[in-house]
């Protein structure tokens, strides 16, 4: 019989999860640890270079940390508002689930947006990518700091940008997740113009314009292939994935920004 | 399969009880043909997929083999197609038969191809725990093969399957533009289709157990490919941070893993201030597990099938569970042994030599008792029994050489010489290919409804065996000798190499032996088609033995247990039971059948 | 297919108060305030000030994984299992710093 279905037994075929918890929330789980362990990697590599490198500059000042110093608390309060919003979605409150987890997303969108002025401030001022150094003529209105940094320690450089640009990475995938969770098919045209208006970004951002048509495929793939209703268990997933950006950032805080500064006194 | 039932579950589904939601997922038996053998869900079906990967990419490897063999001792024979083979050619050809071999052959068959079809109908699942991810990872898997081909087929990357910096890392020297920038973005893409697959074995062997099977019930297959599968996820996203910044390295301009004062072709590089053993310890953090990767899933075909066929349970087989962890949380204590050549601290050396050594005990212990379960028992010598014990014999003859290499004192003449190759060629490699030939005889008959010949396959077994021996062996004794290992013929006049010249005739052997051997495995290929389209019909339970994937039909329906969940009542290994009528008792036999 | 046992096997399911997320919450902004305020300071030297400083990032991130991401109220054996898998690995890539310290003895030493 073609539409043969295959049913899958309930819950009493089977040995309860050793985990006691659904598969879902273990998969996720299971690719948090993997991914820490990929950033663990790459941040065990900047100390790694620090460590190996006399008189590691540190060029941070003041705006820079306070920049920074906000961006964390962007990210605090975002974990804060997805905690509500799984609330919400376990007491079945799917108005208050959505507007949680739009907060959430303005929240990361607000980090985001701050970390890449802050990107583009830098490269403006000379920090840059050793390849980069050939791309941008060193403009007036430079800081001879970072262009000092860029020239004598081009792993400060490195090592900046492909941390923060792998976290920037992860928090926009984040958005684009919680997006399609809290607004389904509605997200798509949303993201479409996000990733038109990314066209326009400065400086690297514009190939922003790429990572969001290749999340917008996915989503696209995913909402249209199999449209669902999401569950409170799929917003506790997603918000596992959230807080896990949130906790690499405290690694990174410290690390690359708060070990790096420089008041000027 | 007439009858449609609804899921008890289905009717009141809620929005917010989603526990229940979860259980109506099901999917129908695919009817078209891209819907049924491409863009499968059904976990036979994506095992079947990296199985048929796995061996078209074998037989890449083994035919880059067989080049490398050649230049080697004829380095003047013109390859149809190819011309003379170069140096560096010859390096290119090393690269990528390490890399197809490592990663799509032994990562790939045992692991996700018999992994993916058995792990859930051995535990009484009827698919995977995420069927759309699996099918994903299969996806994802073959893009990387296609753009391994790709580096193939542009220029060779040359530096070798650990893709050491800076040979790897500066284009200008050797490694030119793409072919090594095509084997990172490969591997990028392996990694993230491995960690899909890790997550998925784990979440399925931790959720979707039938009744009666506890983990101590579990054959010692589902632990092996558990255990890999907890190796993989924790070491392949390491590798995914180790490529990323080796790809800046060469795209970017960032120097990670080379240092200052480099020259090369009498230009001073840009880069400083990096250091290539941070590549080696990120590589080496990946590798070592994936050493492990390769062999454990081997590890526990061979305990299954020397149990089934000495029809006597296997011996300790706790002992057996705990030694896979042993080797598990070892293997990732010991990359440094990769690295005692590098110049690495030697106070570390000596931490990793000694934990080296450590490994030898749980895998002592998997030695013994695979002894212990033969020892006396009515051995049946059917294919896939020779090819197990052909697995323990290599696993013994490689490992005799491991205690060597863990010291460093020793380790520091032999690691650039063939010495090593024979090592991890015997105890890897061809071990864990053993494994994956010795579960292909074994699990045939389930996977097609037909027995494979057994004439061809004692056939093969033999030439396979001998001429592994014929080719390895050997070259413990060249090693010794000093034939460094990374380079290219020998052969060349008035070369580096002339006090070497009297190995030559030992080289030939070799050379001859590998030819051969090569040649054996077309009668692995023929009989593997030959048997799909003419074998003899294979009946539920061929070898008798005990676990559950004997007791569905061969091969397996859609839903591999037609909805009625299994319930198990006995362990794995019940052979021989005193005062039982068979000599064996299906896990699923009622829980009375002891009480005879 | 994933388990369809759901919320019949969670052993124990907590419920979490909003109160205690406000106070997580506060908690963490606390420490990162605590955080800069060393850091703008210099109160310690620099290895000094990055133990520090890494304890606090541990707590916070212990605050995160227990309360935020609920593994807290999860079973025993999950919990132990992943931190502990997770932990091991990360303090094992210590071993790479042997070697990034003797760089500054050996070799080539830039300018």
């Amino acid at each position: 019989m073609a539409d043969a279905v295959v049913v899958h037994p309930g819950a009493e075929a089977y040995e309860p999860s050793w985990f006691r918890t659904y598969s879902k929330k273990i998969g996720m789980w299971l690719f948090l640890l993997s991914d820490s362990l990929t950033f663990g990697a790459l941040l065990f590599a900047y100390s790694y270079n620090r460590l190996s490198t006399p008189g590691w500059p540190t060029p941070f000042h003041v705006e820079s940390i306070r920049n920074a110093s906000i961006m964390t608390g962007f990210l605090l309060t975002s974990s804060l508002t997805m905690v509500l919003a799984v609330l919400a979605s376990s007491r079945g409150d799917r108005a208050w689930t959505r507007n949680w987890l739009l907060a959430t997303m303005a929240f990361g969108a607000g980090f985001v947006l701050l970390h890449a002025a802050e990107w583009n401030k830098l490269i403006g001022e000379g920090l840059r990518w050793p390849l980069f150094q050939t791309l941008f003529d060193l403009q007036p209105g430079t800081n001879p700091e970072y262009v000092a940094a860029t020239r004598n320690f081009p792993q400060f450089g490195g090592t900046f940008f492909a941390l923060t640009g792998m976290h920037m990475l992860h928090v926009t995938i984040g958005i684009i997740y919680l997006g399609a969770v809290a607004l389904r098919k509605m997200w798509l045209p949303i993201l479409g113009v996000l990733a038109i208006l990314c066209w326009w970004a400065p400086g690297p951002f514009h190939y922003g314009f790429y990572v969001l048509l290749f999340g917008l495929a996915i989503c696209a793939i995913v909402l249209l292939l199999k449209p669902m209703d999401y569950t409170d268990h799929d917003i506790e997933v997603s918000g596992l994935y959230w807080h896990f950006v949130d906790l690499v950032w405290m690694f990174i805080f410290p690390l690359v920004y708060l070990m790096s500064t420089r008041i000027s006194s | 399969m007439g009858n449609v039932q609804n899921t008890p579950h289905r009717a009141d589904v809620g929005v917010v009880d989603s526990s229940v939601q979860h259980a109506a997922h099901a999917h129908a038996a695919p009817t078209g043909f891209i819907r049924k053998y491409i863009f499968s869900l059904d976990h036979k079906v994506i095992g079947l997929q990296y199985y048929f990967l796995a061996l078209a990419s074998v037989f890449t490897g083994l035919i880059l083999s067989v080049l490398m063999r050649i230049h080697l001792v004829w380095p003047e024979w013109a390859i149809p197609g190819i011309g003379i083979i170069k140096d560096e050619q010859y390096l290119g050809l090393l690269t990528l038969h390490g890399t197809f071999m490592v990663f799509f052959v032994l990562t790939t068959a045992p692991q996700s191809g018999f992994g993916n079809y058995f792990l859930p109908i051995q535990i009484g699942a009827a698919d995977m725990a995420f069927p759309v991810l699996n099918m994903l990872s299969f996806w994802t898997t073959f893009a990387a093969f296609i753009v391994m081909l790709g580096a193939f087929f542009t220029v060779m990357p040359i530096a070798g399957w650990t893709s050491y910096p800076t040979l790897s890392a500066l284009p200008n020297a050797g490694s030119l533009p793409w072919g090594q920038d095509l084997w990172l973005l490969s591997i990028a893409l392996f990694c993230a289709a491995s960690l899909m697959g890790a997550l998925n074995f784990i979440t399925t062997t931790l959720d979707l157990r039938c009744k009666g099977m506890s983990l101590w019930r579990m054959p010692l297959t589902c632990w092996t490919w558990f255990v890999t599968a907890i190796l993989g996820l924790l070491a392949f996203g390491v590798l995914l941070s180790g490529g990323l910044l080796l790809l800046l390295d060469r795209n970017a301009g960032t120097s990670f893993f080379v240092p200052g004062g480099l020259v090369v072709n009498g230009v001073q590089q840009r880069h400083e201030g990096g250091s290539p053993l941070l590549w080696q310890h990120l590589f080496w953090f990946f590798g070592h597990p994936e050493v492990y990767i390769a062999i454990l899933p081997g590890m526990g075909v061979a305990s299954q099938l020397l149990s089934t066929f000495s029809r006597k349970p296997i011996f300790g087989y706790r002992a057996m569970v705990f030694a896979v962890m042993a080797i598990g949380l070892l293997g990732f204590m010991v990359w440094g042994h990769h690295m005692f050549m590098s110049g690495m601290s030697p106070y570390t050396a000596f931490a990793f030599s000694l934990m080296t050594m450590a490994i030898g005990v749980p895998s002592a212990i998997k030695t013994f008792n695979w002894l212990g379960t033969m020892w006396r028992g009515k051995i049946r010598f059917y294919t896939p029994m020779l090819f197990a014990i052909g697995f323990v014999s290599l696993f013994v003859s490689g490992g005799l050489s491991g205690p060597f290499l863990a010291q460093p004192t020793l380790d520091i003449p032999l690691h650039d010489t063939f010495f090593v190759v024979a090592h991890f060629h015997l105890i890897m490699g061809v071990a864990a290919i053993f494994g994956i030939f010795a579960a292909t005889y074994y699990w045939f008959p389930k996977m097609f409804g037909r027995m494979m010949s057994e004439s061809l396959g004692r056939l093969h077994f033999w030439f396979t065996f001998v001429g592994t021996y014929a080719i390895f062996m050997p070259m413990h004794y060249e090693g010794m000798a000093g034939r460094p290992r990374r380079y290219g013929s020998m052969v060349v006049a008035g070369g580096l190499f002339n006090r070497l010249a009297a190995l030559m005739p030992l080289e030939k052997f070799i050379s001859i032996a590998a030819f051969v051997t090569a040649a054996a495995q077309l009668i692995f290929v023929i009989n593997l088609f030959w048997s799909m389209k003419k074998g003899e019909k294979a009946p539920v339970n061929p070898w008798e033995a005990t676990t559950l994937e004997w007791t569905i039909p061969s091969p397996p329906p859609h839903d591999n247990f037609a909805g009625n969940t299994p319930v198990v009542n006995h362990g794995p290994y019940e052979y021989s039971v005193p005062g039982v009528e068979r000599d064996y008792v299906m896990q699923t036999d009622p829980a009375s059948v002891h009480a005879h | 297919m994933t388990h369809p046992a759901g919320d019949v096997v969670t052993a124990g399911h907590v419920q979490q108060t909003k109160a205690q997320f406000y106070w997580v919450w506060i908690a963490l902004l606390v420490i990162t305030v605590v955080e800069i305020a060393l850091a703008y300071n210099q109160v310690f030297t620099p290895g000094r000030m990055l133990s520090v400083l890494l304890v606090l990032s541990i707590i916070k991130s212990a605050l995160i994984i227990g309360y935020f991401m609920h593994l807290k109220f999860e079973a025993q054996r999950m919990k132990w299992m992943l931190m502990v898998s997770v932990c091991f690995c990360l303090a094992l890539m210590a071993v790479f710093f042997a070697d990034a310290q003797r760089i500054l003895t050996l070799g080539w030493k830039g300018h």
